[in-house]
């Protein structure tokens, strides 16, 4: 119970920061202007780049093709960079003397706010998703007539590229109380960081297609890019669940989860031995 | 029964400047609280006072030694059910109103809505609060802040309360007010933990106290232990001149007025002897107390080392 009320605690803090309302208002922008851009013309003039592209294309696919580029790299970037601004105070306003103090003195184990915090920033970044691109497909939907679920899963998909970047801004949020810092290591992460390692890692894959790097700078790009996080490479096989293709390797999946697991076990290791 | 229990408690601290210089905030510091005390903690700025308290409710880490609050080890989280605690300078989300700070950290202490809705009625009336009750506490002066975080510390009905200067910035009557509150607490059983610089008001609530400096404790005990001195004040009338050299002579007496004088006295059997001796030469006797010196005096005494 203690828990629940420690997460609506960070609900409440968002919602007096009018957090809530910003994005509500933030997102029915976007809502409205997709409104209307998801006309029958828009989905023919893709129909026609697609032709055009030399692909065997119909209705259908444009509208895929559509929805797939919502969700596609940029967007995701800006969605979850907004996200990540608007979540990187909720340590450091926890911090703060005074505040801190009368928290650990009541019991909630240090352990479960770490995991409160997590379990609000995520809850926060699926509802918004949720509201965001449930609201475009439901939209895109009626105006074409093509009901495409997959287009639904890009939410679990931007919840679990949030919930990557969002165990780091908890441990940089603990380690450096400072909101600004915060964001600015954060997104520098985000890009260009990972977005770069991302980069090499596909010019690795293609071999000597492009150029080849000495097997110590393949390496270095390899190392980078298995303990970084992979947002880009998720934002990859978001696509293609949303046009149904395969997904691929798993491989961003997995070391996601074990950069969440060390990030979050660093977080509450650092959290329990520190003193306020 | 010990409520609280500290054994050869250290903390030590780094220096923020990358140096190996260690800064000792607390030195092998020792007491037991007892049930239903009030436990006064004084020092000076920097004394220890408030990291003492942290160590106490698991907010920082000693570096030795031990402690157990009702028996239970100082991090476990369970006993923080039976604990209160004011923070000094404490900082509530400043978009919460009274009510909702009452609400908030009560479910956090483990109460159920219904509990706190009833508590926080209850404890609203008794800190004077109750007509603020639903006004954001950003409007709060910093004596409103006082009481609402009184009443905060309250709100779980804790067996043990530790209150960092709960008087901070509250006026004489609020001041008042407050020490009624702790003293109808301590009718009730509860122990609190009261850690303040006015020592006026220590003196006049506090069971016992403990001295804090540079992280030792320098003394501990019955308030009326500390305040006493080994000196009694005789008042007399009629005093003559060879009785006036002779108690100064003989008995180390320390002349105050005339007819008013100190003699030191290790027991009643020295006292009863100078009575004696006064009776002898005729001297009326019109009372006869144990000297006590302030809280403040004895205080300012021991952190300058003169006693």
């Amino acid at each position: 119970m203690e828990l629940i009320t420690f997460i609506s605690g960070i609900i409440r803090e968002a919602l007096a920061k009018k957090i809530i309302l910003s994005i509500f208002l933030f997102f029915s922008l976007i809502i409205l202007f997709i409104v209307f851009a998801a006309t029958n013309d828009s989905v023919a003039g893709m129909l026609t780049f697609l032709e055009a592209s030399g692909g065997n294309a119909d209705y259908r696919s444009a509208v895929i093709f559509f929805e797939s580029n919502i969700t596609s790299k940029i967007p995701m970037f800006m969605m979850i960079a907004f996200y990540l601004i608007i979540v990187s105070s909720f340590i450091p306003s926890m911090l703060q003397k005074g505040h801190i103090d009368l928290l650990l003195s009541k019991p909630i184990s240090r352990t479960k706010i770490v995991l409160g915090h997590l379990l609000a920033g995520t809850a926060f970044a699926f509802l918004s998703s949720l509201f965001l691109l449930g609201t475009i497909w439901i939209i895109v939907s009626v105006k074409t007539g093509i009901w495409h679920v997959p287009f639904l899963y890009s939410i679990v998909w931007f919840t679990f590229i949030f919930l990557t970047l969002y165990s780091f801004v908890i441990l940089i949020g603990l380690l450096t109380k400072n909101t600004i810092l915060n964001i600015l290591i954060n997104l520098i992460l985000f890009f260009p960081f990972s977005w770069i390692f991302y980069l090499l890692n596909e010019v690795t894959k293609k071999g000597e297609q492009f150029f080849s790097f000495n097997a110590v700078t393949e390496f270095i790009i390899k190392f980078f890019y298995y303990i970084l996080p992979k947002p880009w490479d998720l934002a990859d096989l978001c696509e293609n669940s949303i046009k149904g293709e395969s997904l691929g390797s798993v491989q961003p999946i997995i070391t996601s989860l074990l950069f969440i697991g060390i990030m979050v076990s660093l977080s509450i290791w650092y959290f329990n031995k520190k003193d306020y | 029964m010990s409520v609280i229990t500290i054994d050869n408690l250290k903390k030590e601290y780094s220096s923020r400047n990358f140096s190996a210089k260690k800064i000792l905030a607390l030195d092998g510091v020792s007491f037991e609280i007892g049930e239903g005390e009030i436990f006064g903690l004084l020092g000076p700025n920097g004394a220890g006072k408030t990291t003492l308290i942290k160590v106490l409710l698991g907010i920082t880490f000693p570096t030795s030694g031990s402690g157990k609050l009702f028996d239970k080890d100082l991090n476990d989280v369970k006993t923080k059910t039976r604990i209160g605690y004011l923070p000094e300078n404490h900082s509530f989300p400043n978009y919460f109103t009274g009510e909702q700070v009452l609400h908030h950290f009560g479910k956090l202490s483990g109460m159920s809505s219904e509990d706190v809705k009833l508590k926080s009625a209850e404890y609203l009336n008794i800190v004077g609060m109750k007509e603020w009750a639903k006004v954001k506490i950003r409007k709060y002066s910093k004596g409103m802040m006082q009481r609402i975080g009184l009443a905060q510390a309250m709100i779980n009905n804790p067996d043990l309360i530790f209150l960092d200067e709960p008087t901070d910035g509250v006026d004489p009557i609020g001041r008042k007010e407050i020490r009624d509150v702790l003293l109808n607490l301590k009718s009730q059983g509860k122990t609190i933990f009261l850690n303040s610089h006015l020592l006026s008001e220590t003196e006049l609530i506090c069971d016992r106290v403990a001295i804090l400096n540079k992280g030792k404790l320098i003394k501990e005990g019955r308030v009326e232990d500390i305040t006493s001195t080994d000196s009694y004040a005789f008042i007399t009338s009629g005093l003559t001149d060879e009785v006036y050299n002779s108690l100064m002579n003989n008995y180390k007496a320390v002349i105050q007025s005339r007819n008013n004088f100190l003699i030191p006295a290790n027991n009643l059997e020295e006292v009863n002897t100078i009575i004696d001796f006064l009776r002898s030469k005729n001297i009326m006797i019109q009372s006869v107390s144990k000297e006590k010196i302030t809280l403040e005096s004895k205080f300012i005494n021991l952190i300058e080392h003169k006693l």
